[in-house]
């Protein structure tokens, strides 16, 4: 990971593309590491080089990070980051993969940019949140509602500039009304279905309203980030280095230790440090035994929602492996508090190597059991087959991540397009289908346990002795750089400058969901609302829990209201429909 | 529908009879931090290192004590007050059941005295920290009188360690600077 003069550059060519058919207005290049470069563009030009990136060289949106670097050079920022993979007409070893960020800068006193969205949809999330949290406003974005900050929050009060608030600051809210407004279908016999605030699947906040025809979706529209903790704001006023990573844990109950290693390789890729041998080896291991626990969480769902509930219990028995697996190699049932800057905390003994070992083997065997068994359930494919397509075409347009891609036949995994940690050292095969369903979706998932069941065992096997830290290295202010990994949900990215002050300057991370809630409205799309909450769950999105339903019929101008366990027990026994009558 | 049902038997109670009997914990694993006032320099170093700021310190430079505190609330159990603690003073153990109807439960404080400045008197640094720090000179080997100039050094506050200092350190500055100063 050390960056030194003579490695080659990768995808020098599609700068050397940019210069050609952009000429003077790409600005500069800077390379971060070997694989990582930023291009500073002209703002005028901005729209056109992301979407020559995005569909000529095969890109996608991984992320977009505004930052206030007023201090810095007197402009504001933004870093739009594709992952560059190459078009299809290249052939396949030739495809050189690398992040190419493209930023340009905003003056303080134009305040706006052309949006990107109008040209790669992909855009559309981040450019609103870019507005919402730093008040740049993008010219020609169709959507103009808020998306992070919430309804009654001061206008003009941008929480992400840097001379704007404390973050402890709560102001008073400016309304009691929420008011939001929803997207508008009308046609006959169109009724809204909305679900939430309180959502399906898991038990956090997001509102979801459909829009249905008789039993059949027509359109879907959603309004979430009601518990936004604000924790960049906080990571980069209150905390150092090190006590990120313990805050990057706790961005997620399932994928924390995948966050904090995003974020620790973004650092350390920042500062050219080199992680031990080792240590790469035990972050690969405990990533794949996340990926253990996340998965069986989303199988025993999967039996769940289609009324399988004693699979369900016995996904959820033998899950408990899992857990006591992360508990033995980490000191907690979550594989919390592992990483420093530089490396991890904590050495994997013989012990407890043969312990995980054995572990490994009855998990092999009693998950292959269950699984079988939940193909066997007569009503498993029937429920599940061509339910909630994703299109490839809609994939490409809006760059998900994880097995939601891959079930739509893109065989795009970060652990393979750029390997980090130790991935690249170890054998293990990737898998992809092109069934764009629900039953895909859930296949992947069972595929890839025992893929990472295999990983495990090999790091074990074959990992090198030596030391697990590197220590005493200098922080440089305003060093920057990406840290990305393949959570079990999908790629996690994690954009960090540091700052000059033992503090990071900006810290923008993003979650693996992020890129697969826009996508949703067209899964449900054509779908019954009695397979909603299975299509939901196969995206197995990381927050929000549907606490009720309100049925609202637009032509009689009458709402109704169905408690959500009516609507998920509908999903389950698929009779006596709740909105009729 | 065989196979599972013959699974099911097989498997028979998987619930355990928690919290009836005790769960059976990892040898590893990191239950609540065990604090041992003893060992304690108050040098604060833990509560710097305390991601979620469970661990905080404060300074009376008027009474001349330093109040150490842990509130478990707060804490996320990452083991990094033990990993940075020069003395061992702080261990986490496997304790994790902390419910409690008291807020005042899950805190534990300690004080400290502080040290008074040899020279002008006012309070400056932990009286246990200078005696760690006087300890650890004595074990270094310097010479008698170097080290009884550092150690009278040590005793004065960071303000009168500047005062004293600076006539002493004056020649040499000039002779680096050939007079010039």
């Amino acid at each position: 990971m050390l960056l030194t003069e003579e490695k080659p550059k990768i995808g020098q060519k599609y700068v050397d593309a940019l210069r050609q058919q952009f000429g003077w207005s790409i600005l500069e290049e800077a390379w971060q590491a070997p694989d990582q470069v930023t291009v500073t563009v002209e703002l005028n030009s901005l729209p056109s080089v992301v979407e020559t990136l995005y569909y000529q060289h095969g890109g996608w949106l991984s992320v977009v990070a505004g930052n206030d670097e007023r201090p810095i050079n007197g402009h504001f920022a933004l870093y739009y980051v594709l992952s560059v993979e190459g078009n299809e007409q290249t052939p396949q070893h030739e495809r050189e993969k690398c992040y190419l960020v493209v930023r340009s800068l905003i003056p303080p006193r134009q305040m706006e940019f052309p949006a990107v969205t109008p040209r790669v949809p992909a855009a559309i999330w981040y450019e609103r949140e870019v507005r919402d949290m730093f008040g740049l406003q993008p010219i020609g974005l169709p959507d103009e509602r808020r998306l992070v900050l919430p309804d009654d929050w001061p206008e003009g009060l941008y929480p992400l500039r840097k001379d704007s608030m404390d973050y402890r600051y709560r102001p008073e809210p400016t309304t009691e009304d929420e008011t939001y407004e929803f997207i508008d279908v009308e046609g006959e016999g169109i009724v809204q279905v909305p679900l939430g605030p309180l959502h399906i699947t898991s038990d956090e906040p997001g509102h979801f309203r459909l829009y249905v025809d008789g039993e059949y979706i027509v359109d879907a529209d959603y309004r979430l980030f009601y518990v936004h903790r604000g924790m960049e704001k906080l990571a980069e006023t209150r905390m150092t280095y090190d006590q990120v990573t313990f805050l990057a844990d706790r961005i997620c109950g399932i994928c924390g230790y995948a966050h904090n290693v995003a974020y620790s390789t973004s650092i350390e890729r920042a500062l050219g440090i080199a992680v031990p041998e080792r240590a790469q080896y035990i972050r690969t291991i405990l990533l794949e035994v996340e990926r253990l626990h996340s998965h069986l969480l989303n199988l025993g769902l999967a039996c769940h929602f289609v009324g399988f509930d004693t699979g369900f219990m016995q996904f959820f028995r033998v899950r408990e492996k899992a857990m006591k697996m992360a508990e033995l190699l980490t000191g907690t049932r979550k594989t919390y508090g592992m990483n420093l800057i530089g490396g991890v905390r904590r050495d994997i003994l013989k012990e407890e190597r043969v312990q995980t070992l054995q572990w490994i083997q009855e998990l092999r065997r009693e998950v292959n059991e269950l699984v079988a068994m939940l193909l066997d359930t007569p009503n498993i494919v029937q429920r599940t087959q061509d339910i909630g397509r994703l299109e490839p075409k809609v994939a490409r347009d809006y760059s998900p991540v994880g097995p939601t891609l891959r079930g739509s036949g893109f065989a795009r995994d970060i652990r393979v397009i750029h390997p980090y940690c130790a991935y690249d050292r170890v054998p293990w095969t990737l898998t992809y289908k092109d069934g764009c369903d629900v039953l895909a979706r859930t296949l992947i998932r069972a595929d890839e346990f025992f893929e990472s069941l295999s990983v495990v065992e090999r790091c074990l096997d074959t990992m090198p002795e030596g030391p697990v830290l590197t220590e005493g290295f200098r922080y440089k202010p305003y060093a920057y750089a990406l840290g990305y990994v393949e959570a079990p949900r999908g790629e996690d990215i994690h954009w960090s400058m540091l700052g000059d002050n033992q503090k990071l300057y900006r810290w923008r991370c993003r979650a693996s969901s992020y890129n697969n809630w826009p996508p949703l409205r067209y899964m449900l799309r054509g779908n019954t609302i009695s397979d909603a909450p299975l299509i939901v769950a196969s995206i197995d999105p990381c927050y929000s829990c549907t606490e009720r339903v309100t049925v609202v019929d637009v032509r009689k101008k009458k709402a109704q209201v169905v408690p959500y366990k009516e609507l998920e027990r509908y999903c389950i026994e698929k009779k006596d429909s709740p909105i009729k009558g | 529908m065989l196979k599972l049902i013959r699974e099911v038997l097989k498997v028979g109670q998987a619930t355990l009879p928690y919290p009836f009997a005790p769960v059976e914990l990892a040898p590893g694993f990191r239950g609540k931090p065990e604090y041992d006032p003893q060992q304690c320099i108050a040098c604060a170093v833990c509560t710097i290192a305390c991601p979620p700021n469970a661990l905080t310190m404060h300074t009376d430079l008027e009474q001349g004590v330093r109040t150490w505190s842990l509130f478990y609330g707060r804490c996320i159990f990452c083991a990094r007050c033990e990993e940075v603690c020069p003395t061992g003073a702080i261990r986490l153990g496997h304790d994790f059941e902390l419910a409690s109807f008291s807020r005042e439960d899950l805190t534990v404080r300690a004080e400290f005295r502080l040290a008074a400045c040899n020279l002008c008197g006012a309070y400056f640094a932990s009286a246990k920290e200078l005696e760690h720090v006087l300890a650890l000179l004595d074990q270094a080997g310097l010479p008698p009188e170097d080290a009884a100039d550092r150690k009278a050094l040590l005793r004065a506050c960071p303000e009168c360690r500047r005062k004293t200092d600076l006539p002493r350190v004056k020649p040499l500055i000039q002779e680096a600077f050939n007079g010039r100063v």
